[in-house]
């Protein structure tokens, strides 16, 4: 055994020291994360906290994508849809009822249904037949909206009636507090589920199937949790976004939604949730950019396409830069480079 | 092995199975008693892949019976590892994201062949037990250092001891090894001939090496296009003459 054992631990193995890289516990992380959102919404201008509030709400959808992406390998282009399924249901329940909490509670109730449907149905499906399949559901829930104008008030969409936020808080701190806390949870949800077997199973299970099956892991039922969890998100996500907006419209939920969260993840950093949050920054600060350099340039047409390109320039550079995403990138890798 | 009549283990009746026209497997039957180390052999296309697939559920016989401890059996592989039974890929089949104690984690699922009942206690105390079982299998097999490194950085021999370890760690009573030996040294051979020996559960091993299975098996079967050719000891299978036909041919 320890003849083998020296012979084999060749100098390039043994010199890099094998050791656990021991983390803290996400909690610490979630509580660090909510102190800089009280701390930041305090001294912010509205529009900044509206920003951020945004930024909590991708944040929400983006950790649910790449626990389900980067983790369990599998690609959705459908989430947008399903932030779409959460928003509606939020507003219905919110006209109906007016309980923030209930209609919270309904969106993520209806997004889990909806995420076990087309989760079953992922699973018998691989590359880009799932690709296919969320990307159909991506096209079909934005037209429901038209087939049935009763309900959902076709284009036009539904506004949502909203309590005025407790005390003497402004609108948009509310805003940034409700998305924060619906996207801290969630991230630290995830965060827990992810570090122990399920996590485990889940990289397994997109690593080598077969091998994960002899392991004793149920591959079937290791990919439908991770849809629906994702798709839970997803619908957290799509309500955060109807209290943002305070309504909600097919416009407000294209196929390009579902597109960009698949790069803002992969330019994130695929599988890690420091990467979904520099992913949704980026959904926030790109297009934000994308509207000053056009007013810039005085040309009306350039606005509404530029964020397109700037988002494609910064996927290539990432790719290329740090294939990782910037979530991979550390000081000493970068000082390693230039040395 | 004991010197009384040994329980059979695992009973393979009559299996056969066809791929279209193909018939894969032919009327194959073997019992594999506890405790015992069984070998599978033959030349490339003999069946010895689909038989363990056969027996890991993940082909269906077309006709035949199979039965696990005495009772009437339909594998289903991810059922294999609760019910005791692990077995190894040809080649190695690992997870490249997850460091090496993590893949061995995902075979050390806490399902018990012993005694002890399985899954007690709170989920923390079954994760350092799953953790424990892991870290023991690793250092069984020798590799207990790279437990944090990831198997793609580590050399071949390494990875299909990992491999190993990852089969050990779920406390199989069952071991079903499919070419454990292919792409190793003669110093690794022995090292896993060693272990196959010392495994001390009932083992299948399916393997081209013929000094390691004619040095670790008690029982050999030999197939021969999915046609089984002769069941014997070692000695029985060396002096066959149908196992030299299949193998070298028929003098002209």
């Amino acid at each position: 055994m320890t003849d083998v054992r020296e012979k084999r631990a060749t100098e390039a193995v043994q010199s890099k020291a094998f050791k656990r890289k021991k983390t803290p516990h996400p909690i610490w992380y979630a509580v660090a994360g909510a102190v800089l959102v009280a701390a930041l919404t305090h001294y912010l201008p509205p529009f900044r906290n509206y920003q951020l509030a945004t930024v909590g709400a991708y944040f929400t959808v983006t950790a649910g994508l790449t626990v389900l992406t980067g983790l369990n390998g599998q690609l959705s282009l459908g989430h947008g849809a399903l932030m779409a399924t959460g928003a509606y249901t939020f507003a219905l329940a919110q006209n109906r009822w007016l309980a923030l909490p209930l209609s919270f509670a309904a969106a993520l109730l209806v997004t889990t249904l909806a995420g076990v449907v087309i989760g079953l149905a992922a699973a018998r499906l691989r590359g880009p037949y799932l690709a296919g399949l969320t990307l159909a559901v991506a096209v079909v829930v934005p037209s429901v909206t038209s087939t049935f104008d009763d309900t959902f008030n076709s284009d036009m969409g539904l506004s949502i009636a909203l309590d005025p936020p407790p005390g003497a808080v402004a609108m948009e701190q509310w805003q940034a507090w409700l998305c924060w806390t619906g996207a801290l949870i969630t991230a630290l949800l995830l965060a827990v589920l992810v570090r122990g077997r399920f996590g485990r199973d889940l990289r397994a299970v997109r690593d080598d199937e077969t091998a994960a099956r002899l392991a004793g892991v149920h591959v079937a039922r290791t990919q439908v949790l991770a849809f629906v969890v994702s798709a839970a998100c997803a619908g957290l996500s799509g309500a955060l976004f109807a209290v943002l907006a305070q309504s909600v419209s097919p416009g407000a939920f294209p196929l390009t939604l579902s597109l960009f969260l698949v790069m803002a993840i992969v330019i994130g950093g695929l599988g890690r949730l420091a990467g979904a949050l520099c992913g949704a920054v980026l959904l926030v600060a790109l297009p934000a950019l994308a509207q000053t350099a056009g007013e810039r340039s005085g040309s009306q047409r350039l606005e509404g396409n530029l964020a397109l390109v700037i988002f494609g320039v910064v996927l290539v550079v990432v790719m290329l830069a740090a294939p990782g995403g910037l979530a991979s990138l550390r000081l000493s890798t970068i000082f390693r480079r230039k040395r | 092995m004991s010197t009384k009549t040994p329980v059979p283990e695992l009973v393979l009746d009559q299996i056969t199975v066809r791929f279209g026209g193909l018939v894969a497997l032919d009327d194959v039957s073997l019992r594999v008693p506890a405790g015992r180390i069984v070998g599978v052999i033959g030349p490339n296309g003999a069946g010895k892949t689909t038989l363990f697939n056969v027996i890991c559920g993940f082909v269906t016989p077309s006709a035949g019976q199979i039965s696990l401890g005495g009772r009437s059996w339909k594998p289903r592989p991810h059922r294999l590892n609760r019910l005791g039974i692990a077995r190894t890929l040809q080649g190695v089949g690992q997870f490249g994201g997850l460091t090496v104690l993590e893949n061995v984690l995902v075979g050390a699922r806490g399902f018990r062949s012993g005694e002890e009942p399985a899954g007690r206690g709170w989920p923390a105390g079954r994760a350092r037990q799953s953790e424990q079982d892991a870290l023991a299998a690793l250092e069984r097999c020798g590799v207990a250092e790279y437990a944090h490194a990831y198997p793609g950085t580590l050399p071949y021999a390494v990875r299909k001891r990992i491999e190993l370890a990852r089969a050990l760690a779920a406390r199989p009573r069952i071991l079903m090894l499919d070419e454990p030996a292919g792409g190793l040294d003669t110093d690794e051979i022995h090292w896993l001939a060693g272990l196959i020996k010392t495994a001390g559960t009932t083992v299948l091993l399916v393997e081209h090496h013929m000094d390691l299975v004619m040095s670790v098996c008690d029982e050999i079967l030999v197939l021969d296009f999915g046609k089984p050719i002769a069941l014997g000891t070692p000695a029985g299978i060396r002096a066959n003459e149908k196992v030299t036909e299949a193998y070298l041919g028929t003098a002209a």
